[in-house]
């Protein structure tokens, strides 16, 4: 997806496609949390209560999860240029203690996605892979031979683990975008940010993105 | 079976050959699982393969099918060489000792003396007793040498040589052959054994051929594994141990052969000479094959035999005295024993069932109505029938529950005979390839027009929706109930079958016909004479008085009317009628005792007396006096069946006394009530066999090899084969060389399963079971289809590759064995959906029958296999 | 059967109602199976069929006289058909019934994740409670034994029931009374277990079997329904009976410790990011702007 120019409002983050394909992968991941969660662990179990029941979260977690897939598929074909791991990103990283302490004038500028949104990104893009694959296993298991049973236990400790992953990821994501970073939740809802934020944030996006004016 | 399904748990020791009761009898199965839980019993298998029942077993050997009586003759010898015998019982309770007239051989060559090459039948005079007395320790009368053995028969004979086997032995010709020989009142006897003419001498010459190389020659059984066998079957005799029992149970793998009977006659002679019979845990144990088969033979369904197994009249028997005097037998015995001689009551139980039959049309002054009587003049057996429909003899059939085709032999033959009758009647609960003959494969439209038999197919009721009794091999009488009443139109068999006489006499009344008498005097006495109850029959089978008797020992009387207690009651006076002697008793004035269901066993032996009844008069172990000593003292005194109480002077038990009741040992008498001589025979004498008084080997008519026995007489000499156009035989050299044999599974029951989800769901499709290394050699893998030939027709199925069918060697040759189940025709489930080929099993087998009991030989003919 | 009668519950939180009621209960029913009687005559797998009401399906040849060649979702047992060469050279043709084991430590009930799906009562027997399951096969995973079938259709798991109806009302399950040979024996595990041991030293003792033993896996804390076998030393042979089964390690991983790790984490991560915000509250854009000023 191609960098805007600044409109009245402010500089736009991300374009009415972009927020439509994160609020897809979002809300299908959030439904396949929550199902996931309930078949986890006995003490969440309720969940499945509120997804339409037991056997209703069994039958659509996997569809969603399909979907879901195909999100990530999506935003792995707008995103990945920009998500490349660069040289900025290396020095971003290692300045990474000051970027959670809010001493953001120490942190070496970013471009569009910091590095830490890149890290989410790539833990997610792989995560699901994982999750893709052990998923359609769990979901007939009957079609591994008995002779290969331990290939279905595998694949439930792998999704398991995968998802643990993304929900440590995901905590930190939703964390940082409601809590942390101000005008964080409006880029991704309106889709765009005051100069300021960009330049503070993103300051090498920002850079770029106004000098084509 | 001499014992019953229960006493099997009471043996130590199982040979279980020629069946396959984990298959075929899972439920009386139980039994041998039993004695092998409770006494840690053993259990030999001897089969073609490795059964369900194999399965299970201590020992099993895989047997040529139709070797059987090697096998058992070899048993013979070793008992005899290492003295595994109950002496005592053998001098004492069989024709051992009883001396055998001059001029009998033995066939060394093949042939007992007295065989008549044109006629294909023996002349049995010399297969007889000698007159005389008790000759023990007295030295053998000079025999002269040329009665000795068959060798000296032929130099007496001026050399024509082995081959010639027209004339008897010197002295034949002096017989009179116009009389029929009959037993001699007194017979001579050695108690020691050691005449050369006393039958334990000649059993002992005749097995002496029966060496283990020659078994394992003619088995395919390895010697060593053969003489393991021996040694633990005979094991129950070791060291002169009487204690321990061993019981005998067979199937039809024994009586489908054209040798049948004389298998059985083998095992029953190893059983007497092991002091087996009688005694609980022993006996000579023939499981029956269908549910109340053992109530069809006792009712006669046979051509050769009234019911109770009284003969059948025959046209020599001009009046009732002559098949009185032809059927009663006379005792034959040392003059100083006993014999009861139970059939000496022929008349008793044969005028009784001709009151029964004839009613008050049969008085005394017209012979009881003995005229009215069929007499028959050769053999009308089941392959007979079929002979005789498909040489235009018999014109027209009714069969009920009998699927003829699927039965065969040879079914083609079958199935031309039914296309060339008028008419054919088939009482069936489904339709099946017999009423469908005219559908069978091979039968195009075209030909369909040309078939002009009227097919009437009459919807009848199932087992379970008729009441009446099936007796089971333990020839208990158990009557059933209705649990629900037959669907839409379908009839029960007694209404079908009384409506038709109903009609026929009705003809007859109205239109007359050649001696209409026996049709119109018949008594038909029923409540309902349309539909009688079975109630009714089977009272009137039970037997009642038609008059006031009294019983002048004892005092007690019968009224007139009064159901009889027992057959010891029957008259032949007119006064008593019985539809079936042997199971008056059944029904008396206390009630049917076939409804009783009494779980006591007080003795623990599996008794059950309140339970049903048992013919003989309630008696679960037959001939079981012969369960003790000569003294009357029980061989094991922990399983007593019957014994002699000597404060009562009676005999007591357990169990019903087998024996006259009151006759002390000291008297001897015979516990072989049934034979004239009183006890076992080792040796059949005169007609008790067509082919021999001591079974010999014979190979199946189609047979991989020559009897190394006798090369030139390699099979039954008296066997017939019928030989019309459609009966062909095979020979190794026609490429014929895979023994095949036929059998039943489990999971099916013969030829009306197929029609019942749930056993198709179980085994759905047909096979034939063949060795691995046969697969290997033609290149086939199991569930690949295979085409089985025999001289008579071919079977399609898929090839069922298993390693419980070994390669044998033969005769020094590899033989292969195959074995296909019977259960798949061209009308079913699986047929109808076109996922057989639609052929019978018995398109393979030989129109051969056995001489004695007339079982065509359905196991052990030959095949050739193809890929198809 | 009654709430108090579970002695446990699939994925269930906090403890099982009758947890406490204390019960006499001879270690629960048993179900022996005496392989070396056994005729493989299927009576049992017809019972169970009837019983159940489930239809009869068409079947194709496959060189045995096995029936077909797994249990189904309404075919709870089976008998496997093996021929086998013994060690010392003998011929077997071995028969065994194959069904669930109602193990003491079930596979099923412990990778379910669903409350109330499946439950062990306190006589032993481990039932499925359709109206419960979700459908995920968790519990196929989890079975040592290759039990529990999927019905596609209606997207439920079944397994033989121990005939727990029947139990529950003083008699036999279906098997056991259709069993001709009486190879089939039920009553408690202490009385059956004994029963299984004198026969197998009978065999021990009286046969050709020198190896005869009984088959009761320890590794899933024993089974309810044990076998008496010609070979213990190979049970393998029998249609492929597990020889040392348990529960597969990574679902003891993935229920145990792996369990408590992920909750801990989610846990530790929904805290962290708390304190982080109590610490350092959110990213503060004014001053950032005064500063460019």
């Amino acid at each position: 997806m191609s960098e805007t120019a600044p409109a009245d409002e402010g500089i736009v983050r991300y374009t009415f496609r972009e927020r439509v394909m994160h609020w897809l992968t979002g809300f299908t991941y959030l439904y396949v949390l929550i199902s996931g969660l309930a078949f986890y662990t006995p003490h969440l179990y309720w969940l499945a209560a509120i997804l339409g029941g037991g056997p209703t979260a069994r039958f659509w977690h996997p569809w969603i999860g399909v979907i879901f897939t195909i999100a990530i598929e999506w935003m792995r074909q707008t995103w990945r240029h920009q998500m490349r791991i660069t040289e900025t990103d290396r020095h971003w990283n290692r300045a990474v203690r000051k970027y959670i302490e809010n001493r953001d004038d120490e942190v070496p500028p970013s471009d569009r996605f910091n590095a830490g949104q890149k890290q989410f990104y790539w833990v997610m893009l792989v995560s699901t892979i994982f999750l893709l694959i052990s998923g359609i296993v769990m979901w007939f298991p009957e079609l591994v031979p008995w002779s290969l049973r331990s290939v279905r236990s595998v694949a439930v400790v792998v999704h398991e683990i995968a998802a643990l992953v993304t929900i440590g990821a995901f905590i930190i994501h939703v964390y940082m975008g409601l809590f942390v970073v101000p005008e964080g939740f409006k880029a991704i809802v309106r889709g765009y940010v005051s100069p300021q934020w960009a330049r503070m944030h993103h300051r090498l996006w920002f850079n770029r993105v106004t000098s084509r004016e | 079976m001499t014992n019953g399904w229960i006493d099997i748990k009471n043996t130590d020791m199982m040979l279980i050959m020629g069946g396959n009761p984990a298959e075929c009898h899972p439920c009386g199965f139980k039994w041998p699982i039993e004695a092998k839980r409770q006494r840690n019993a053993k259990m030999i298998v001897v089969d073609p393969r490795f059964t369900r029942t194999a399965a299970t077993a201590d020992m099993f050997l895989q047997i040529r099918a139709g070797a059987d009586i090697a096998f058992l003759g070899g048993f013979i010898k070793y008992a005899l060489d290492n003295n595994r015998i109950n002496k005592e019982y053998l001098v004492h309770f069989t024709n051992a000792p009883f001396i055998i007239k001059q001029g009998f051989k033995l066939p060394e060559d093949g042939l007992y003396s007295g065989f008549d090459a044109a006629t294909q039948a023996y002349d049995k005079s010399t297969w007889n007793y000698e007159e005389g007395a008790n000759v023990t320790g007295k030295p053998a009368a000079a025999d002269s040498a040329a009665t000795l053995s068959a060798k000296g028969a032929a130099q007496g004979r001026g050399g024509e040589g082995q081959g010639d086997q027209a004339q008897g032995p010197v002295g034949a010709k002096a017989i009179d052959s116009r009389t029929p020989a009959t037993l001699p009142a007194k017979v001579a006897y050695d108690l020691s054994l050691e005449h050369p003419r006393c039958v334990y001498q000649l059993l002992k010459k005749h097995y002496s051929r029966y060496t283990p190389e020659m078994v394992a020659r003619i088995t395919g059984i390895p010697k060593d594994d053969f003489l393991k066998a021996a040694e633990l079957f005979t094991s129950i005799r070791k060291d002169g141990d009487l204690k321990k029992a061993g019981t005998i149970i067979y199937a039809v793998g024994w009586t489908q052969h054209s040798f049948g009977t004389q298998i059985i006659r083998t095992a029953a002679m190893l059983q007497l000479m092991l002091g087996n019979v009688g005694r609980a845990g022993g006996g000579v144990n023939a499981l029956r094959g269908h549910s109340n088969i053992q109530g069809a033979t006792d009712m006669a369904g046979v051509f050769d035999i009234l019911p109770g197994y009284l003969k059948m009249p025959n046209v020599a028997d001009v009046d009732l005295s002559t098949y009185l005097k032809r059927t009663t037998p006379t005792t034959s015995k040392p003059s100083e024993w006993d014999s009861l001689n139970y059939w000496s009551n022929t008349p008793k139980f044969a005028v009784s069932f001709l009151k029964a039959m004839y009613g008050d049309s049969a008085t005394k002054a017209n012979d009881f109505a003995f005229h009215y009587l069929p007499k028959i003049d050769r053999k009308y057996s089941w392959a007979e029938i079929w002979d005789d429909m498909y040489r235009g003899i018999v014109k027209g059939l009714v069969t009920f529950g009998m699927n003829g085709v699927m039965i065969g032999p040879n079914s083609q033959k079958n199935i031309e005979a039914l296309k060339k009758a008028d008419w054919l009647v088939v009482g069936e609960i489904y339709p099946d390839e017999t009423s469908e003959f005219w559908k069978s494969p091979g039968i195009t439209p075209e030909m369909m027009k040309d078939i002009k038999t009227v097919v009437y197919r009459l919807p009848c009721a199932g087992f379970a929706e008729k009441d009446g009794t099936f007796v089971n091999s333990a020839r208990w009488l158990q009557w059933k109930d209705i649990a629900l009443p037959p669907p839409g139109q379908a009839k029960v068999d007694q209404e079908i079958l009384a409506r038709v006489f109903l009609k026929v006499r009705e003809l007859y009344k109205k239109e007359g016909g050649k001696f209409p008498d026996p049709i119109l005097n018949t008594a038909w006495n029923y409540t309902d004479p349309q539909n009688p109850s079975l109630a009714e029959v089977a009272k009137e089978i039970n037997g009642r008085a038609l008059a006031d008797i009294a019983d002048t020992k004892t005092g007690e009387t019968i009224r007139a009317g009064q159901q009889l207690p027992a057959f010891a009651w029957l008259r032949d006076d007119g006064s008593t009628l019985c539809g079936n002697w042997l199971y008056s008793g059944s029904w008396t004035e206390a009630g049917a005792m076939i409804r009783r269901r009494g779980t006591e066993d007080p003795s623990g032996l599996g008794i059950y007396p309140n339970w049903a009844w048992s013919w003989p008069a309630n008696r679960r172990v037959l001939y079981n006096r012969a369960s003790c000593d000569v003294s009357g003292k029980p061989w094991d005194p922990e399983r007593r069946q019957v014994w002699w109480n000597d404060t009562q002077q009676r005999w007591v038990g357990n169990d019903v006394p087998d024996i006259k009741v009151d006759s002390p040992p000291k008297d001897h008498m015979g516990p072989f009530i049934m034979n004239a001589e009183g006890v076992g025979r080792i040796f059949g004498p005169l007609a008790a066999f067509a082919d021999g008084p001591f079974p010999e080997f014979y190979e199946p008519i189609e047979s991989p090899i020559t009897n190394p026995l006798h090369p030139n007489q390699s099979t039954n000499p008296v066997v017939k084969k019928f030989d019309s156009a459609i009966d062909k035989y095979g020979t190794t050299d026609q490429g014929f060389n895979i023994v095949c044999t036929t059998y039943r599974l489990t999971e099916h029951y013969h030829y009306w399963t197929k029609n019942n989800p749930m056993n198709v769901e179980l085994v759905p499709e047909p096979f034939v079971e063949m060795p691995v290394e046969l697969a290997n050699e033609m290149g086939l893998k199991g569930g690949e289809k295979v085409k089985v030939s025999s001289a008579r027709g071919h079977y399609i199925a898929k090839a069922m590759v298993t390693r419980r069918i070994k390669p044998m060697i033969v005769d020094g040759k590899t033989t292969y064995q195959i074995g296909i189940p019977i259960h798949w025709g061209y009308r079913g489930i699986q047929e109808d959906r076109g996922k057989t080929a639609l052929n019978p099993a018995n398109l393979l087998s030989p129109a051969v029958i056995d001489p004695n009991a007339y079982t065509p030989e359905f196991k052990g003919f030959l095949v050739k296999l193809e890929r198809v | 059967m009654q709430t108090l009668q579970i002695k446990a519950i699939s994925g269930h939180a906090g403890p099982v109602p009758g947890h406490d009621a204390q019960r006499e209960d001879a270690g629960g029913v048993c179900k022996v199976i005496d392989v070396t009687t056994c005729i493989g005559c299927k009576a049992c797998e017809v019972a169970c069929v009837e019983w159940n009401g489930y239809p009869f399906h068409e079947t194709t040849f496959d060189n045995t006289y096995q029936t077909m060649p797994d249990t189904r979702w309404n075919y709870y047992n089976l008998i496997r058909f093996n021929e086998h060469q013994f060690q010392d050279g003998s011929f077997g043709w071995l028969m065994r019934k194959d069904q669930c084991m109602h193990c003491v430590d079930p596979g099923c009930l412990r990778a379910c994740p669903a409350d109330g799906a499946i439950v062990q009562y306190t006589n032993g027997i481990v039932d499925f409670r359709q109206e419960n399951c979700v459908g995920c096969e968790y519990c196929v995973t989890g079975c040592p034994f290759n039990i529990p079938k999927f019905n596609s259709e209606t997207k439920k798991v079944f397994k033989c029931t121990l005939c727990s109806d029947r139990v529950n009302v003083g008699l036999e399950p279906a098997c056991i009374k259709a069993c001709p040979t009486g190879c089939l024996h039920f009553g408690t595990k202490t009385d059956m277990k004994e029963l299984a041991e004198n026969r197998a030293r009978q065999l021990r003792n009286h046969t050709s079997h020198k190896n005869a033993g009984v088959y009761d896996p320890q590794g899933v804390g024993g089974t309810q329904v044990i076998y008496v076998l010609h070979d213990i030393t190979n049970p393998e042979a029998y249609g492929g009976l597990p020889s040392n089964p348990r529960i597969p390690l990574l679902v003891r991983l993935w229920k145990g410790p792996l369990k408590w790790l992920g909750n801990l984490a989610m846990f530790g991560g929904v805290i962290g990011v708390v304190l982080h915000y109590l610490r350092y509250g959110p990213k503060e854009l004014d001053k950032q702007a005064e500063q460019q000023k």
